[in-house]
């Protein structure tokens, strides 16, 4: 083994395109038992990370942060301010891609919309996986160029005096949209509030959010 | 570098393919790939932007049409092939022919819970003044490395104003080829029209966060 220099890693992508099996399946399969075999590798270890990732993890724990800002001013500020302490603060033990989270609002006349042009960037630990769409060429390239009519084809027609506020996620800092709280919400409780807030809106791909999706 | 990965701004991508749930993996092998990349016991000299870099290197085609996790085994596969930790011959059969490095014992299924809750950070001490404070005006470099960078080409030699400084984090320029130096982290906000000539006349606003290396001065 010696240390890793990326330079020139296009030849083994060509090299490995050549002689190995082109079925993802396959040649995942052969690399888990590869690295299980040298030793570097417990698959039982595997099973934990997809069933955390499967089951456990995903945009509903993001949905209880907006929740719980919605309805705690001192804890929006707080998590305004530092995203990472806030989310410990709340008992969110989960780390992966949160380091450093930055939490974004949107106002009456303010629309924030998150992508990440150059790989794939998302707040993983309180958002789960990303969608396929947000790894996809089509959003990577367009958000940042016409948001608006992005926008449009996830359902949202932005009026004349909302400007949108795109984040490129270029570093290691990991965004979050906190969407608006829908009138008609204030005597909710803490989880019928989560119950409608969608993982779109926190990425900004949704803008009002539906009262009726909680069921009355 | 100048990759496919650099995608914003770029033309001939067609409508966002909209969905608003999904499942985490649609197919078995996505998760297993995703779980082994949390698990492997990793070589010390590896880190998030060498993986970037490597990624970035998957031939364009490729690049566009694998799916997400099947760039993270191509991009896996040759940073371990790259380490010389494994064979081509042993990819492809799945088989070791030779005993592995010893890095010490890999993760087991009762720590992960633990590793779940490392939240990586990448700011770092930095003793000099940050060059530039809140309300700057900065111009993006119009050049960029031959290697990676995280200078998207649609925002190089254009005005911006600075609207956070984040305190020094790791510089991904050179963390990819293997140095790790703290370079002052800025938010910097680019007006739309600034970036994509149609968008003149349009109120939008576009973020990014962009390392001291990456900015000069700009006047008006």
């Amino acid at each position: 083994m010696h240390d890793y220099d990326p330079t020139g890693a296009e030849h083994h992508h060509s090299q490995i395109h050549s002689h190995v099996p082109g079925e993802p399946a396959l040649r995942v399969k052969a690399l888990e038992s590869l690295l299980v075999e040298k030793g570097l590798l417990d698959s039982a270890a595997v099973d934990a990370w997809v069933e955390a990732y499967r089951d456990q993890i995903g945009p509903k724990i993001g949905a209880w942060v907006v929740a719980r800002a919605w309805m705690d001013a001192e804890f929006k500020a707080r998590l305004l301010a530092d995203g990472t302490l806030a989310i410990r603060e709340l008992g969110i033990e989960d780390g992966f891609q949160v380091g450093h989270l930055k939490v974004v609002e949107n106002t009456a006349d303010t629309h924030n919309l998150v992508v990440c042009t150059l790989c794939s960037c998302y707040p993983m630990a309180i958002l789960g996986i990303q969608p396929v769409w947000y790894k996809k060429d089509a959003y990577r390239a367009r958000a940042v160029r016409e948001p608006r009519a992005v926008l449009r084809e996830f359902g949202v027609d932005l009026p004349d005096g909302v400007a949108v506020r795109v984040w490129d996620s270029t570093a290691e800092l990991r965004y979050l949209v906190m969407p608006q709280r829908p009138p008609g919400t204030e005597a909710w409780d803490e989880a019928r509030l989560t119950s409608i807030i969608t993982r779109n809106s926190m990425i900004g791909t949704e803008r009002d959010l539906h009262t009726t999706a909680a069921g009355g | 570098m100048d990759g496919i990965h650099d995608m914003g701004g770029r033309h001939g991508y067609g409508p966002v393919k909209v969905t608003t749930a999904e499942p985490p993996f649609p197919e078995e092998w996505q998760g297993r790939m995703f779980g082994i990349v949390r698990a492997i016991k990793r070589p010390p000299s590896w880190n998030i932007d060498k993986f970037r870099y490597t990624r970035e290197q998957i031939p364009p085609i490729e690049y566009v049409t694998r799916t997400y996790f099947d760039q993270w085994y191509m991009s896996y596969a040759a940073m371990l092939l790259g380490s010389g930790v494994v064979t081509l011959q042993e990819l492809a059969t799945g088989r070791s022919a030779a005993a592995g490095p010893d890095l010490g014992q890999p993760m087991t299924a009762p720590e992960v819970a633990k590793a779940r809750t490392v939240a990586a950070r990448f700011d770092r001490p930095y003793d000099r003044a940050p060059a530039f404070s809140v309300g700057a005006r900065v111009r993006a470099r119009a050049d960029a490395p031959v290697t990676h960078t995280r200078l998207p080409g649609y925002a190089r030699g254009r005005p911006g104003t600075v609207i956070a400084h984040h305190g020094a984090h790791v510089l991904p320029d050179a963390s990819a080829i293997g140095r790790e130096v703290a370079s002052p982290l800025y938010a910097v906000a680019f007006r739309i029209g600034d970036l994509f000539a149609e968008q003149k006349d349009s109120p939008d606003m576009v973020n990014l966060d962009l390392w001291e290396a990456h900015l000069e001065p700009a006047s008006g």
